[in-house]
This record gives structure tokens, sequence and C-alpha cells, in this order.
């Protein structure tokens, strides 16, 4: 049984469809990767499985719950977590405030009034250690470098502890050495974490990935293992043609 | 406990003691002036009260001055009522009005006045926010929206004359009554009446502040869909504030009402809402201290030169207000945090240059 099950979805700007029936399911535990040339609508996708878009048609299923028309709030309550394509960390806040916004189990107004804001701090050591900022803790998030703010974005996604990560690009402008680390962290989280990596690096994706799915024109084009799709045909024309 | 903490109860001390001990001692104990500094300690609760939304959330609330307002004629309605005894309020009957209206009955206890001047205030604030808030309205349209209802309220206030006195407010107040004490507001005791008000509102201010609330307002306040994407339900978040600042906008109205000892619908008036804003702005709105501060220093600065000055003290208040916007956006308390870091940053280099660098480098994270 999958553990998030996206059926016939579609979404039109305008007159562009961007999201087109696409249909596939994502099981407990997955690393899923969504691959496919630019403008192909992955990040619309994240966006409709999220709630940052609202869909014309179709179903997102989580967890035997439809969520498509839920808030997008009400999703992130559910167990959905999101990452963008662009680094959006809180730039005024420290790394220790950033992770303690992001750790969100209980989103109540009654529990917030009820702790102080840096409850939960020693709660973040692993996560920062992981992540390398342990000794950044205090620093404002607008002060780290951009390698730093991606790790902190990670470290937040840790916080949150979502069932379901949706990851867009995670490791755009990354070094080698700093992707591999970020493929170590990923396998660690998909022993509790389903997660739907959309990726251009093809070595991460090599390393990541359960299984691939390639989306060309908003529709879903291919879907099977690294050997498979890289053997595949109709991605081959679709990432030339392009 | 965090270095910001530590900062704001040392600046929470310090205030204190020049409120309970420098103030009525620099006064040399005069009833008339205590009386007035009592004044300003009542809308320093104000301006706090919107430093925790404007500054805190990123809500500028123009209307601050109708919930200041909804307090401060609660409080006047009891006292009228009791300065009155069994006939019907002198207003009243000018107005043709012969039965005391309903709105009017219950202000008969203290109780019902007390609580209604906080929570009617809260209510109305809080419906106002969430129909804002639920349709994501942000920025700029919050603070028309505001203050299109500040005027909108006033309008309502001045026109029902026989309910609310008009144009004239409710004057002719008995003074008022608490258990065991009958409350003379040119006294030292009702001074600190007013000081531990203040005192009261700034640390409920800071404990806001410093809350995982405070904290979760201050991402709304950056970005506000990152932060319904942790599962935060911002517009809920929002109205909270809206209706904590709007209960602390009526009791600073409540004890405006026993400093002055009437209600007059100028306390609806867009001036004054944007009188709230400025002392804010200049005290620093980042901060419900700061902005306290601000009150007062420019409350204090206007009874010392509207004196000398009177026609050109609103044109000095507002090319203050364009000068601290334009070269001091965090008002004082941002001034005073920029000056403590060149400062420490220039000590910091002298001791570099001694010492190992290192060492400088820690000092400055530590800031
Ligand atoms: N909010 C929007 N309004 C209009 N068009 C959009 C919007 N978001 C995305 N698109 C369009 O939808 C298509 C898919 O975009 P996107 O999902 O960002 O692609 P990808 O992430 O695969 O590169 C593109 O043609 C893009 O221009
Ligand atoms: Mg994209």
């Amino acid at each position: 049984m999958s553990h998030l099950q996206v059926t016939d979805l579609r979404v039109d700007f305008g007159g562009l469809r961007a999201v087109d029936g696409l249909t596939f399911g994502v099981k407990k535990g997955e690393i899923l990767c969504l691959l496919g040339p630019n403008g192909a609508g992955k990040s619309t996708t994240l966006d409709l499985i999220c709630g940052k878009t609202q869909p014309t048609g179709g179903s997102v299923r989580f967890e035997d719950v439809e969520i498509s028309r839920m808030f997008e709030f009400e999703r992130a309550r559910r167990g959905v977590g999101r990452k963008f394509q662009v680094p959006s960390v809180y730039k005024e806040l420290t790394v220790a405030e950033n992770l303690a916004v992001a750790q969100s189990r209980k989103p109540g107004i009654w529990h917030a009034l009820t702790r102080l804001s840096h409850s939960g701090r020693d709660r973040f050591e692993p996560i920062l250690e992981k992540v390398g900022l342990e000794k950044r803790a205090d620093v404002v998030a607008g002060n780290l470098s951009h390698g730093e703010t991606q790790w902190l974005e990670i470290a937040m996604l840790i916080a949150q502890d979502s069932r379901l990560i949706l990851m867009d690009e995670p490791t755009a402008g990354m070094t080698i050495q700093e992707t591999a680390r970020t493929a170590e962290i990923f396998r660690t989280l998909s022993k509790s974490h389903t997660l739907i990596v959309v990726e251009h690096d093809m070595s991460f994706v090599r390393t990541v990935a359960d299984r691939i799915i390639v989306m060309n024109r908003g529709a879903l084009l291919a879907e099977g293992s690294i050997t498979e799709i890289e053997a595949n045909e109709d991605v081959k024309t679709a990432y030339l043609g392009h | 406990m965090t270095t910001r903490l530590f900062y704001d109860l040392a600046g929470l001390a310090l205030f204190a003691v020049v409120i309970v001990l420098g103030v009525p001692a620099l006064m040399g104990f005069d009833a008339f002036e205590l009386n007035t500094f009592a004044r300003y300690l009542a809308l320093a609760i104000v301006a706090l009260a919107l430093a925790l939304s404007w500054g805190g959330a990123g809500l500028l609330n123009l209307g601050q001055a109708a919930t200041f307002g909804m307090g401060s004629y609660a409080m006047a309605m009891h006292l009228k009522l009791k300065a009155s005894g069994d006939a019907l309020p002198d207003f009243m009957g000018w107005n043709n009005v012969s039965e005391l209206p309903l709105i009017w009955v219950p202000f008969h206890s203290l109780a019902f006045t007390l609580i209604a001047g906080l929570l009617v205030p809260a209510f109305i604030g809080g419906l106002i926010a969430i129909f804002m808030f639920r349709a994501r309205i942000a920025g700029v349209f919050v603070a028309i929206i505001t203050l299109a209802f500040l005027v909108a309220f006033q309008l309502v206030v001045i026109e029902q004359q026989g309910i609310t006195g008009g144009q004239n407010g409710l004057t002719g107040l008995a003074p008022l009554e608490l258990p065991g004490w009958s409350v003379d507001t040119y006294s030292l005791s009702f001074y600190y009446l007013a000081a531990g008000c203040l005192m009261l509102a700034i640390t409920l201010g800071l404990y806001i502040t410093h809350s995982k609330f405070g904290l979760i307002l201050r991402a709304i306040r950056e970005d506000a869909d990152r932060t319904r994407f942790f599962g935060y339900n911002v517009a809920n978040y929002q109205t909270a504030i809206f209706c904590i600042s709007a209960a602390l906008a009526g009791w600073a109205g409540m004890l405006y009402t026993l400093v002055l000892e009437f209600a007059s619908p100028t306390y609806m008036s867009v001036s004054f809402s944007l009188a709230i804003v400025i002392w804010c702005a200049v005290g620093g709105r980042d901060s419900v201290l700061a902005a306290a501060v601000g009150a007062i220093l420019v409350n204090l600065l206007e009874g010392k030169l509207s004196d000398i000055y009177v026609e050109g003290w609103n044109l000095m208040l507002g090319v203050t207000f364009v000068l601290v916007v334009m070269f001091m956006p965090r008002g004082l308390h941002g001034l005073l945090g920029d000056l403590t870091n060149l400062f420490r940053r220039g000590a910091g280099k002298r001791r570099g240059n001694r010492s190992a660098p290192t060492q400088t480098a820690k000092t400055g994270q530590e800031l």
C-alpha cells in the first residue's frame, strides 16, 4: 500500500497545463527521485502535494486520507514537510530559533504560549551535529554562508520530523563532499521517513534513489530503477529534444 | 538564559528603579507632577501594546486608539454611574433619554467594568482580526483596514449622543472606589498604581516576546507562507496577538480615564492613533520596554515643549517621526544596540591587537 498516492493530478495556469494527469505512488520509507527537463512540472507537483498550489483536478491521498483540498498548514500537521527550491530559512532568527520554529509537533497557540522560545534546545544538539552547525547555534541565520544555510534547511526538515518529506533540488550549489554528506543523511532519514526528491545530479540520484519517475510536459514519461531509466529511449529523447 | 532575555530583564530592572524611585524623587513627590507622569505611564501601556503587534508580528494596527477608547469609556461609564447615584447620568436627560440604556446597566459593577474594559476591546479586535487574517490580508492593508475601522468607530461614538455623551464625552466622574481605598488621582499611591500596571504590562509583554508564541510571531513576520508549511495556523496566531494587544490597550484606556477624570471621543481619533505609532517608532517597536520608554519620553517632551511652542508642537512631532523613520528605523532601542556593537567591535579590535585573533572572533559571535 502506498504511503502517498497521487492519482490523475492536474493543474492549469491560465492556458498552461503544468501538471497533466499525473499518477504515481510512494511506499513508506522509500526514496523516490523525480526527474525531468526544466519546466516539466516537478516543482509544481511538489507544490500540489504540500498545498502551495490548489489542483484543478485529481486526488492526493496521504496515509489513506484525501489531502488535496486541505490548507497547507493542515497537511503539514498531518506530516507533509517541504524544502523549497530557493533556500528559505528565517534570516532574522538564530540557527537555534529556526530549529525551534521547525520543531512543530504541537503547533497550537496554547502550547506556544506556555513554552519559552529556547525550550527544547538540547534536543537540537544532535541535529546540529549531524549537519555540522553545532558551533553556530546562536548565529543569526542571515549571517550564515550559502552552504551553511542549506545545511540549516536540512536540519530544519529533520527537526520538523515529517513522515513525508518533499525536497526540491536539495544539493544545488553544493560541493561534491557536501553532496555525498547529504546523500548519507537522506539514507538515514529514509529509515523512518518517506522522501520525494527532485534532483538533477545523477550521481546523487544513483546513490539515494530506490525508484525513479521521469516527468515531461506535466505527465509521467517513465518509471523504474536507475538502470531502467538510463536505458529508456523516451527519456533520452525528452532530454535531448530540449 | 539567552543573552536577549538577560538584556531585557536588566533593562526592566533599571526601568523599574527609575519609575518607582527616581521619578517620584525627581518630582519632589509633587502630587500634580506625579499625576502628569501617571498619564505618561498609562500611555506607555498602549504604546507597548502596539509594539507587540507591530514590532512583534509585523502587523501595523492603526486602530489601536479605538480599543484604547473602549477601555476608557468602560471605566468612565462606571464612574459616571457612581457620580449620578440613583439618578440618570445628566447628559442623558439633555438628550431626551429617559431610561438608563441597557448597555449601561452592568457597569454599576466594578468587577464587570474591569473585565469589560479588557474583554470588549479584545473581542472587537479579535473579530476584525479573524476576518482580516483568515483572508490572508497582510502588510499595508492591515493598516488601512484598522484605520478605516477607527474612523467609523469614532463616528458611531460621536453619533450616539444619548449613550456616549457624543462630542463632549463623559465628564463629571466620581473617584474610583476600590475595596478600602477611595482613589485620589493626585497622590503617590495612585502614581504607584499606574506604575504597577505598567510594570505588569511590560512583564507580560516580555514574557510573550520570549515565549515560543513570540518566536512563531517573529517567524510569521518574516515569512508567513513558510511558517504555514511547518503546520502553524498563521491566522490564529495573528488573531491572538491582536486580541492581547487590544486588551492591553483597553487596560491603558481605563487607567487614562482615571488620570484625566473624563473620557473623550478624541481618544479614538486618527491623530491619537498616529501618536501611538510615533511613540513606538521613537522608542523602538521591536521591544515592549523600548516602546514604553518612547511613549514616556515623547510625552515628557511634549509636556515641556507644547507650553512654549503651542502651535509648532504637532509640526515638530511630525518632523521627528520622519527623521526617526529615515535615520533610526529601529528607534532609540536600535540605536543603542548599534552603538553597543560599535563599541564592542572597537574594544575587540584593540584587544585583538594584543592577544590572539580567535579571541576577537568569539567575542563578536556572542553579541
Ligand atoms: N505559479 C505559476 N503560474 C504560472 N505558470 C507557472 C507557475 N508555476 C509554474 N508555472 C509553469 O509551469 C511549468 C512547470 O514549472 P515547474 O514545476 O517549476 O517545472 P520544473 O520544476 O520541473 O522545472 C513551467 O512552464 C512554468 O513556467
Ligand atoms: Mg523546479
